[in-house]
């Protein structure tokens, strides 16, 4: 019987072609099949529009503040271009992620079993996770050739005149990346587990419609969904909005991203019994939860915007790190309270990432504290350090801060004019943005998918 | 090379295939043959490893063979799949040989005996059911597996067409090559193939070639004239 070494050592002819390794043939079919998707193309068309939308209002908006048609000066300084500017230009490639990505990566799972390519490349001997992460890493380059409209807003708003800061910035775009392959791994395993890829993109928007209402429900409960929430693909673009990258966050995101790739491995399998797959589904997902569980632990977390906004002044930041007794805070603030929102937000979120070991605790009987308001206690936020309490009610930084120094004996720093952030103001119309956006990118977008038609056909 | 052993599945309460067995020598040309629902393509994805059996095995000298070792003897051609169809069939071609690691010097010499020549700047999807089967027969040829499992051949292939892919396989099949054919059209099984494996509801009715089939058929009390494949088709099953 001749071997299959034997058969496959015969000389090449000259017309053979490249002796590439099997996972670049299969990256460069995944390539080709990209472009051929029209839903990857209608990703693209729609780009452009969107985020000219966005930055446009968003120009006028921080101009307007800016001083612009004798809106007031010093505006500035509340506004940072990364939350004035960039946040909503680059949000649009979140509304993408969720409307448009999936459909990309399903087609590119599900096309392959509905053609029958899947019989045949199951045969190469590649591990099936080989086949999923080519699928996976050409979507997500894809999605980065899509994320080109916001990258040109950033020289439209250059050219402007306007300030750039790069750290923040790379933030922004890393957390819209890391959501898009969020997105690819779900779209991935749904069409994997899906006998349809209509079943598929049900599946994936169920799934994102499970997030939103975890949201919600976080929103109302407080506790445990809270910090469910707090992992969900819309938390996490809005940290890295606001340039933070905290590292738990992070971590359960490529978690996800692996479980999702690892369940599409699982069922796009096809030589494995059902009862196979779903012990696997089940392992794999409890190495999840397990992986998921460690990795809240991660306490490190970096705020990369330039206005330090996820951070206290650095000079409160070394006074409290004087502070060695453990601080507890007992908040009685209803979940949909909105002080409760501005104190975490402007005070608590700051304080645990300076000092891990903080415990905050909120208590109240009611979801929206409405008629809560009379009861002895509620509004309080109790603090205790080392055996010593106060009681509080601001929401503030400051009122923290002031309350926090007063319980340790520790004289606050005096207030330094050179750690304010000034922003910085930009009062320009943005000229061209419009033609770039809604001429330019679709102009381009139409040109190439006809050139990759013909290439094609 | 290598034994069928013992194969069976169901789908839920539906017996596709019951203790299915046979032998395939090296270098032959074995038909398997049955009517439509005989479990023809179910037992070539349960031997390519595409699909899950309830019992039996792919043997080896005995022994039952691993994954690797499935990978390594046979590649299968399922009829009906038109994959990659947006690529053009050239570029289709060289993806299977860099992808599965086929035979760079077989390439031209299929491409003339398929007479896909004409056919290589075209979609996959773009091409006939007829053409189509002849490029997915190239792709099985050009892989470097010592055996092939093609489900239905000659389907959608005209007479001449029909009978110049038959010369091709025997072609290859000369030259060492084993091809396991699923084939419903009996006429053409009887023409190509060394011998045959009958399928019928799951179950094996004979294996040999049309002299042994048909003496199986006498020996079973059959009446009338076994002449023919088709006569000793039906008298088996």
């Amino acid at each position: 019987m001749p071997s299959r070494r034997a058969l496959s050592q015969k000389a090449p002819s000259p017309a053979a072609p490249s002796r590439k390794a099997p996972f670049l043939w299969l990256l460069e079919k995944e390539w080709r099949d990209l472009l051929v998707s029209r839903g990857w193309w209608v990703l693209l068309l729609a780009m452009g529009p969107v985020v000219g939308l966005s930055f446009l209002s968003a120009m006028r908006t921080y101009a307007e503040v800016s001083g612009l048609n004798g809106g007031a000066a010093g505006v500035g300084e509340a506004l940072s271009p990364l939350i004035g500017v960039w946040a909503p230009t680059f949000s649009a490639c979140e509304l993408a992620a969720v409307f448009l990505l999936p459909f990309v990566a399903i087609r590119l799972v599900a096309g392959d079993r509905q053609s029958g390519a899947l019989k045949l490349e199951l045969q190469q001997g590649m591990p099936p996770i080989g086949l999923i992460a080519a699928k996976a890493i050409v979507a997500l380059a894809g999605w980065i050739l899509a994320m080109l409209p916001p990258l040109s807003a950033l020289l439209l708003w250059k050219s402007y005149g306007g300030t750039l800061y790069a750290p923040e910035l790379a933030a922004l775009a890393g957390g819209h990346i890391l959501n898009a392959a969020l997105t690819i791994a779900l779209g991935a395993a749904a069409a994997a587990v899906a006998e349809h890829p209509s079943t598929a993109a049900i599946l994936t928007l169920g799934v994102t419609v499970g997030t939103w209402v975890l949201n919600f429900f976080a929103a109302v409960q407080g506790g445990w969904a809270e910090r469910a929430a707090s992992y969900t693909p819309e938390a996490l673009v809005a940290e890295f909005q606001h340039g933070l990258v905290p590292l738990d966050a992070v971590l359960i995101a490529l978690v996800l991203i692996l479980t999702g790739l690892g369940l599409a491995a699982v069922w796009i399998r096809m030589g494995a019994t059902a009862r196979r797959r779903l012990i696997e589904t089940a392992g794999i997902a409890a190495l999840a939860v397990l992986a998921i569980y460690a990795c809240s632990f991660a306490r490190p977390s970096w705020d990369l915007s330039e206005n330090r906004a996820n951070s206290f002044p650095e000079a409160d930041e070394r006074a409290l790190l004087r502070i060695h007794e453990p601080l507890s805070i007992e908040v009685h603030l209803a979940p949909e309270d909105p002080r409760r929102s501005d104190l975490e937000h402007r005070a608590l979120s700051k304080l645990r990432r300076l000092l891990p070991d903080v415990r905050v605790s909120y208590v109240s009987a009611t979801s929206i504290g409405l008629f809560e308001q009379t009861a002895a206690g509620y509004g309080e936020i109790r603090y205790t350090l080392g055996g010593r309490h106060t009681i509080s009610r601001a929401t503030t930084e400051e009122g923290v801060l002031e309350a926090i120094y007063s319980l340790a004996g520790v004289k606050p720093p005096e207030e330094s004019d050179d750690a304010v952030y000034r922003g910085h103001p930009l009062a320009a119309e943005p000229k061209g943005a419009a033609m770039v956006f809604f001429a330019l990118c679709p102009g381009l977008t139409l040109a190439a998918a006809i050139l990759v038609k013909k290439r094609f056909s | 090379m290598f034994q069928v052993d013992g194969i069976s599945k169901r789908y839920g309460e539906l017996p596709a295939l019951s203790g299915v067995s046979f032998h395939v020598r090296a270098g032959e040309v074995l038909g398997l043959i049955g009517p439509n629902g005989a479990g023809k393509t179910t037992l070539f994805e349960c031997l390519a490893g595409l699909l899950p059996c309830d019992a039996g095995a792919l043997r080896i000298d005995g022994r039952p063979a691993t994954a690797s070792e499935r990978r390594n003897l046979l590649f299968y051609v399922p009829d009906s799949i038109a994959p990659w169809g947006a690529q053009r069939l050239a570029w289709a071609i060289d993806y299977a040989l860099g992808f599965f690691g086929g035979r760079r010097d077989l390439r031209e010499e299929i491409t003339a005996q398929l007479d896909l020549g004409p056919l290589l700047r075209r979609p996959i999807a773009a091409l006939s059911k007829g053409q189509r089967k002849r490029a997915l027969l190239g792709i099985g040829l050009l892989a470097p597996q010592p055996a092939l499992l093609i489900d239905e051949p000659f389907e959608g292939l005209d007479l001449r067409q029909t009978r110049e892919v038959a010369a091709a396989l025997r072609v290859h099949a000369a030259r060492g090559r084993t091809l396991f054919l699923s084939i419903h059209q009996i006429a053409d099984a009887g023409r190509i193939c060394d011998r045959l494996v009958l399928l019928s509801g799951g179950h094996v009715r004979g294996e040999g070639t049309v002299a042994e089939l048909a003496a199986q058929a006498a020996a079973r009390g059959a009446a009338g004239a076994l002449d023919s494949l088709e006569e000793v088709f039906l008298a088996l099953t």
